[in-house]
């Protein structure tokens, strides 16, 4: 241990903080490397330790931030930072892409079946690995062709008629209906003479 | 008849010498036409000549007029099917040309230049069993050596976040196994304008341009990779030929009910559909799926127009395919049924039930196409299918005025106390009324079942097909079971139906509550609540009967017995027991049970798998949201999805209109995190799920903070990724 860090100033505490907070920061990280599907458990205790160090080294200058918080940090540091070098993009604080096309890039260059041990690992990599992280994209469907369908116009036949019924006025509708009725009325007289 | 497992899958090797296109005699369509409707009116003309003189001879009355005109228009219909049943039967036993993968040597049509997608639009479905489809069917199209012509879409137009997430999921797990990145394509519309026919169109919109044809799945749809190149060639050698539809078999049924039906529809169909080809030839019908479709006249001629007028008439066309169809011979390309194409599968529903809740789907749509029918341009033939497709569902409440119509005769008879003096028949004189009435009942049964019996005849004369039914024994005992569950499904089937159109004409809606299934189908409280009306109606009509005229109520039995049993019906059938016990006798079994194809195998495997791995147990709510958010590759997929979309200047536009405000938006993701998903509505956590930034912010926020600054719900979901 580097005594330098301060990690064992005071009984049960470590960079200031009591075991059990390191304990859940410890626990937080490896959930996201577990998350990330890193099965081997050396290269996971080692991956967690890598993390779990950097936050220690910056604890002391921290002290009102809970240890699970620095960990988290740095541990999207950590792996951000890598993105960036295989994939050759600046790390940009503008939105989330990096992070978001690395752990697409991970996925689809099979990182948990293939190149568990790279992950995370310094430079220089092997050429396969680097070209299926840096070849990696989604893609929701091929190139469009953009068009437009539009309907063409369908004249209903009678439809039409019986459809534009609502569009007449009520008085001419009472008035149909009176002059139905007096036909009625008037076809009963004739045949009941 | 050819079968898809007697072809070669591909155009044999060696000098093409281009499609032979066979030169038939004039088809004379019109003729067929003539013919097929002549047999049909004069069957039903004599038995309603008959039945007019029956009701003659006990005094005419205004109550048997209506009697006589619900006959006339019911046994029409009944005559149509028979002759469906005839004219297929003559057609399977003696030979038809007149067929589409008759008329070009299609085989050998190459197709190195063609370009087809596979769509497959699916709105809430259950994800794996689609998924599973579509491997099935690549694997199937891989071993044809053509996979490079096709390309598949799966159009989603879920509107719950779960089955979103879960679908992206499942697509990419399958991408994967198959190496199918650019090949399989995952797209999800924003919103679900226009239902599946709008689900269509913007596939279209977006990538139509690209393919000649495209072939339409539904979510429980499976094709054979060979049938599929069939049907590209087919497309390819006829360059009039708009739309081929095939006909699919049913697959896969488990319970009681769907095996019926499976065999049923085996059994029967190729006949039945052999009739329709007779009169329909080129002016075939489409519907909705497993059908190839030639994309360029699709695109400029079939897009749906709006009806006039308000719901449920009004507004968009809900039964799309059947316009589809329409409007396509409307331009003068044509429509087939490669009826005797094999290779094209689906599933059906598993109980009555099922049945009834998709039936109620349909029925609106086909009723609004009363306001199409009339449309100018249309070809007659248009004009059959859209009017048969109407009286598929407005027959029932027909049946059930023409039940009641002879009731209230009978009724008014008994309550005048009048005594019955019959009159000597115009014609059939040596018979009293007793056996005039058993004749004309005999010729409605006769037309009703000799489709079926010519069925059975058909697959006597085959013995191949014999043999994948199980041996003739069991296909006529398995005809005859079948036939007294339909006798019993009948009349539940006409009520239901009555309610449908009653409802759809009065603008309700039929409140069927959540699906109640248990661990081996329907439960009796849920089949109960289901059809309690149907058993009341059928004890207050059998009383009355039974008080009226004791005789009539046996003549009724079949009916009331159906209403009566109804809750032991939907139960028992919709068991998956009973239906393997029924396949242990030798019964309801299909070809595709003796001798499963490939595909079908390879599906069933992997259900079965992914069932033992608990892979299709349901996922807890918001499951959804809780893997889209910490999952770093799932978030990764989503949100990559996401921002492809923004390519579309239409997704774009319609993702700037969805989304709210920034402070809105991160409002409601700090929301997300401190209470949970629940604390959220459904709305709400789509809009959530459709903004890139905010999916991205929020995987990163939710593994970033303190435990204890989030919602227990989150901290449980965390811990699920401990070990």
């Amino acid at each position: 241990m580097n005594p330098t860090l301060g990690w064992t100033e005071l009984p049960g505490k470590l960079a200031g903080r009591p075991l059990e907070e390191w304990n859940a920061a410890y626990a937080k990280v490896e959930s996201y490397f577990n998350a990330l599907r890193i099965r081997n458990k050396v290269l996971l205790g080692q991956l967690v330790a890598l993390v779990i160090e950097r936050a220690l080294r910056r604890a002391p200058a921290n002290p009102q931030r809970a240890a699970s918080e620095l960990a988290a940090e740095e541990m999207d540091h950590v792996v951000t930072e890598w993105f960036a070098e295989v994939l050759h993009e600046p790390p940009t604080n503008r939105d989330q892409m990096l992070s978001t096309r690395g752990r697409l890039a991970l996925l689809l260059a099979d990182m948990p079946g293939k190149w568990q041990d790279q992950f995370l690992r310094p430079g220089p990599w092997p050429d396969e690995f680097v070209r299926a992280m840096r070849d990696a994209y989604l893609r929701a469907g091929p190139d469009f062709q953009l068009s437009q369908m539009a309907p063409r116009p369908l004249h209903l036949g009678p439809i039409t008629t019986l459809s534009s019924i609502r569009k007449v006025r009520y008085s001419k509708m009472i008035g149909i209906w009176i002059l139905f009725a007096a036909l009625l009325i008037a076809l009963f007289v004739l045949t009941h003479r | 008849m050819s079968t898809a497992r007697s072809h070669p899958n591909t155009a044999p090797a060696g000098p093409d010498p281009g499609p032979v296109i066979v030169n038939l005699p004039v088809l004379r369509r019109g003729m067929r036409v003539f013919l097929f409707y002549s047999c049909a009116v004069l069957l039903t003309g004599v038995v309603s000549l008959m039945f007019a003189d029956l009701l003659w001879r006990t005094g005419w009355s205004t109550s048997r007029t209506l009697l006589l005109v619900l006959f006339i228009i019911l046994f029409l219909l009944v005559s149509i099917g028979c002759m469906h049943g005839i004219f297929g039967f003559l057609l399977r036993v003696f030979g038809d040309r007149a067929r589409i993968t008759a008329f070009a040597d299609y085989q050998r049509q190459p197709i190195a230049d063609t370009s087809t997608a596979i769509i497959v639009p699916i709105y809430n479905e259950d994800v794996p069993r689609v998924y599973e489809g579509i491997r099935a069917t690549y694997e199937s199209l891989r071993a044809t050596s053509q996979l490079e012509r096709f390309d598949f879409f799966v159009l989603s137009d879920s509107t719950d976040p779960d089955k979103w997430i879960e679908e992206e999921r499942r697509w990419l797990e399958l991408v994967r196994d198959l190496g199918a990145l650019g090949r399989i394509h995952y797209r999800r519309r924003l919103n679900n304008e226009g239902k599946k026919s709008g689900n269509v169109r913007d596939f279209l919109n977006a990538w139509g341009r690209r393919y000649r044809y495209f072939i339409c799945f539904d979510a429980d749809s499976l094709m054979q990779g060979g049938t599929i190149v069939r049907l590209v060639q087919m497309m390819e050698a006829n360059p009039t030929v708009g739309l081929i539809q095939t006909v699919p078999a049913l697959v896969n049924a488990e319970s009681l009910f769907g095996r019926i039906q499976q065999f049923a529809n085996r059994l029967y169909a190729p006949v039945f559909i052999a009739g329709l080809n007779y009169w329909t030839l080129s002016t075939g019908n489409y519907w909705g799926h497993n059908a190839i479709i030639r994309t360029e006249p699709f695109m400029q001629f079939c897009d749906l127009p709006h009806l006039p007028g308000r719901k449920p008439f009004g507004g968009q066309i809900l039964s799309h395919d059947f316009v589809e169809a329409a409007l396509m011979l409307k331009e003068n390309w044509r429509v087939w049924f490669a009826y005797d194409l094999e290779g094209s599968y689906e599933e059906g529903p598993q109980g009555l039930i099922e049945s009834a809740q998709r039936d109620r789907r349909w029925c609106q749509g086909n009723l609004q196409h009363a306001l199409v029918l009339f449309a100018r341009g249309l070809r007659n033939g248009s004009r059959i299918h859209l009017t048969l497709g109407i009286f598929g569902y407005l027959s029932s409440p027909l049946w059930l005025a023409f039940m009641l119509t002879f009731c209230w005769i009978r009724w008014s008879k008994v309550m005048s106390d009048l005594s019955d003096i019959t009159v000597q028949s115009y014609w059939l004189g040596g018979l009293n009324p007793t056996a005039h009435a058993f004749l004309i009942f005999s010729i409605c049964m006769a037309a009703l079942f000799l489709p079926k019996i010519l069925a059975i005849v058909e697959l006597a004369l085959d013995k191949e097909r014999r043999r994948a039914f199980g041996g003739l024994l069991k296909v006529t005992a398995s005809a005859v079971v079948e036939t007294l569950f339909s006798t019993l499904h009948a009349p539940l089937q006409m009520l239901w139906h009555t309610e449908f159109v009653i409802t759809i004409l009065l603008g309700m809606g039929v409140n069927w509550g959540a699906q109640n299934r248990g661990a081996d189908g329907t439960t009796w409280r849920y089949a109960l609540r289901c059809h309690r009306w149907h058993m009341l109606i059928a004890l207050v009509w059998g009383t009355l009967v039974v008080r009226l005229d004791p005789g009539v109520f046996w003549w009724f039995s079949p009916v009331l017995a159906g209403m009566l049993l109804a809750v032991p019906l939907s139960v028992l059938t919709n068991r998956s027991t009973l239906g393997r016990r029924a396949g242990d006798l030798g019964l309801f079994v299909t070809p595709e049970e003796t001798h499963p194809p490939e595909e079908i195998a390879l599906l069933r495997e992997r259900l079965w798998k992914l069932q033992a791995e608990g892979a299709l147990n349901p996922r807890p709510a918001n499951s959804g949201i809780a893997d889209a958010v910490l999952d770093p590759y799932l978030n990764a997929i989503h949100v990559s999805l996401l921002r492809e979309k923004r390519l579309n200047p239409v997704y774009a536009e319609q993702m700037n209109q969805l989304n709210r405000p920034p402070a809105e938006m991160q409002t409601l993701a700090e929301k997300l995190l401190a209470q949970g998903p629940a604390a959220l509505p459904a709305s709400d956590k789509m809009r959530l799920l459709a903004d890139p930034p905010t999916m991205s912010w929020l995987h990163r926020q939710v593994w970033m903070r303190p435990n204890q600054t989030l919602a227990v719900w989150w901290q449980m979901a965390i811990r699920r990724y401990a070990r």
